[in-house]
């Protein structure tokens, strides 16, 4: 393996992709929602450990944007290539295709980070001034999270643009991607939950360690725990509901663990699928 | 057979050729490209091309698509300094053939090696000296012409300073700065050829180089080829435009079907085909006197009349005696031409039927 190759790659990866009206427009538009909540957030809290409410809002666009940003920059990081002819010039380069996907991955990922890191510094020199005591530790944790979520979906769309023969098929893939995290794998969890667990035990605290183990399934999920148990928990601020509590294998360690394992095992499935693949 | 040495009338250039005694052949001068013809006296010529090691060797390669063989047990070898012209319709399977050599499809079977490289054990290697121009050119829209031209180089780590000569030579000096996005078809392939040459690869991979290009474009990719030889360099080129190809290979492989059903010298491929040069007189009157006289005579294949015109399709060297014939029986030449065959039709013949 060459890191000069990946290097290069993931230079031009992130030089084509800065250039991108879209990721421009979807850049701003997440800084200036950031802004907004942590505005909005800090108004109502006057020490950083009563910006529960502010980090909740946060999380809502986070939860809402990052897997926009992730899916639209990773879809169709490969068939793009593969259908206009591009590919074809960059395989007969003294290059392995396992570069190409790292090289990708990785210029790709610099891109989102940089996207996630524009608009957090922003919401977050908002909150330096309307808010005293500020961790800023605690917030680069928030921060780090983030873009471990968001590079889970976007290795998640790197396979997916690998699966299809054509771009406007992994753009519907893309979308499918997003209301299956949103909606559908939620309704899913939630179902068999429900159907298996009493709401008196879900809301108490006393459901079955299944329950919680199954809930670790949706990824989005996980980073929720994650920023709650880093950082504590966000959502008392939100709703009357009791805070809840979370059995003993919830820690931190074991969700970042959870985001790691959906990256290298979606960034495998890419490889495996691309090194399979005639250009 | 025996060794010649002859002079390129063009630069001067001298070649040293094996020619067995008998009948003409054609010599692309090395230096300047100028075609010419040699006759040894008394019999058959050969030339045989620089050839040393083999630079591109293909073994029995069979690619499926589904259930339809796109490339069917093709086997050749390219030698080292000489272009190789690769041929046949589209379809043929001349660019998954291309795709297989470089590593872009999984093949079914057989063995491809560059430089005596296999491409499936060391592709990086085996790589490192070809420069590939694929049919279907792109680049990345969003960088310049320069931009891109500097990821190729430092993919293939070659000085960055090679790129804007590179790019001004193909033609783009204006657009050295623009996005890739707004080229035109033909200037992208321009840009194709600077980024196949880049770092004067031993080795020029070319699939349909004249594809969407004007005249002018053809003529300089041409150029190009000539030159790449010249500096020592073995150029494989496809096409499915056959004039093109004639002039400047000095062997030509003929694919259809998946199937490789010709492979040799031009001149030979006319040969074993026995395909004659054509002498095409005009007369101010066409009498059977004329054409028995004509039919008559030694190393006339076929005459065919078509109102004033004569076409006589005869061994190269009855051509003399034809016209004395043809005087004889008191026709009256107005104009007089002769007719090479084309690779169109030594083409035609191997991909019919």
């Amino acid at each position: 393996m060459d890191l000069n190759s990946i290097y290069f790659i993931a230079k031009k990866e992130i030089m084509d992709n800065v250039r991108n009206l879209w990721i421009i427009v979807i850049t701003i538009i997440f800084a200036i929602l950031t802004i907004a909540m942590s505005a909005l957030g800090s108004i109502f809290s006057d020490e950083w450990q009563g910006l529960g409410m502010t980090v909740a809002l946060m999380m809502g666009i986070v939860q809402l944007l990052v897997p926009i940003i992730a899916l639209m920059l990773g879809y169709a990081a490969i068939v793009r290539e593969i259908e206009n002819g591009s590919m074809s010039t960059l395989i007969s380069l003294p290059v392995k295709r396992m570069e190409i996907i790292l090289g990708k991955f990785l210029g790709l990922s610099g891109v989102l980070s940089f996207t996630i890191l524009v608009g957090f510094g922003l919401a977050g020199i908002v909150i330096g001034i309307m808010v005293p005591d500020v961790n800023y530790v605690e917030y680069l944790v928030f921060i780090g999270a983030t873009i471990l979520i968001g590079i889970v979906y976007l290795t998640v769309a790197l396979f997916f643009s690998t699966l299809f023969k054509k771009r406007s098929t992994a753009l519907g893939g893309a979308i499918f991607l997003w209301f299956f995290f949103n909606m559908i794998l939620p309704i899913i969890l939630r179902g068999i939950a429900f159907a298996g667990a009493a709401f008196q035990d879900i809301m108490s605290g006393n459901a079955p360690g299944w329950y919680y183990s199954i809930q670790l399934i949706n990824p989005m999920t996980v980073y929720s725990m994650l920023v709650t148990l880093s950082i504590g928990s966000y959502g008392s601020a939100m709703s009357a509901a009791p805070q809840l509590q979370y059995p003993e294998f919830y820690t931190s360690g074991l969700m970042i663990l959870i985001l790691f394992i959906w990256i290298i095992g979606f960034l495998s499935l890419s490889y495996w699928r691309f090194y399979k693949k005639d250009i | 057979m025996v060794s010649k040495t002859v002079m390129c009338p063009n630069c001067k250039n001298q070649i040293t050729i094996e020619v067995t005694p008998g009948n003409k052949t054609i010599i692309t001068c090395p230096s300047c490209g100028a075609k010419g013809q040699f006759t040894f006296p008394m019999g058959n010529t050969v030339v045989r091309t620089t050839g040393g090691s083999e630079t591109i060797q293909v073994k029995n390669l069979t690619k499926k698509y589904n259930d339809l063989k796109a490339v069917n047990d093709v086997s050749f070898n390219i030698r080292e300094g000489e272009i190789f012209g690769f041929l046949g319709p589209n379809g043929a399977g001349k660019t998954t053939t291309i795709k297989a050599i470089l590593g872009l499809i999984h093949t079914d079977t057989g063995q491809i090696k560059i430089n005596g490289i296999d491409i499936k054990k060391d592709e990086k290697q085996a790589k490192k000296h070809v420069g590939y121009l694929p049919e279907k050119i792109a680049f990345y829209d969003n960088l310049t012409a320069l931009q891109n031209m500097y990821f190729y180089a430092e993919m293939k780590n070659v000085p960055k300073t090679e790129c804007k000569p590179l790019i001004i030579e193909m033609g783009l000096e204006d657009v050295v700065n623009k996005k890739v996005g707004k080229f035109s078809k033909g200037m992208q392939q321009r840009l194709g050829m600077a980024q196949a040459l880049l770092g004067n690869p031993p080795i020029l991979i070319l699939d349909e180089p004249s594809g969407g290009l004007d005249p002018r474009g053809v003529a300089l990719i041409r150029n190009k080829i000539r030159e790449m030889k010249n500096k020592g360099s073995t150029v494989f080129v496809s096409s499915h435009i056959l004039s093109e190809v004639q002039e400047v290979c000095d062997r030509v492989g003929i694919i259809s079907k998946g199937i490789l059903v010709a492979k040799d010298t031009v001149g030979n491929l006319r040969d074993r085909l026995n395909l004659k040069p054509k002498l095409v007189m005009e007369l101010e009157k066409v009498t059977d006197d004329i054409i028995n006289s004509v039919k008559k005579l030694d190393g006339v294949e076929k005459v065919d009349v078509l109102g004033v015109m004569i076409h006589v399709t005869c061994n190269p060297r009855a051509k003399s005696k034809i016209i004395l014939a043809v005087e004889e029986a008191g026709g009256n030449i107005l104009n007089i031409q002769t007719m090479e065959p084309s690779l169109e039709e030594v083409f035609m013949k191997f991909t019919e039927g």
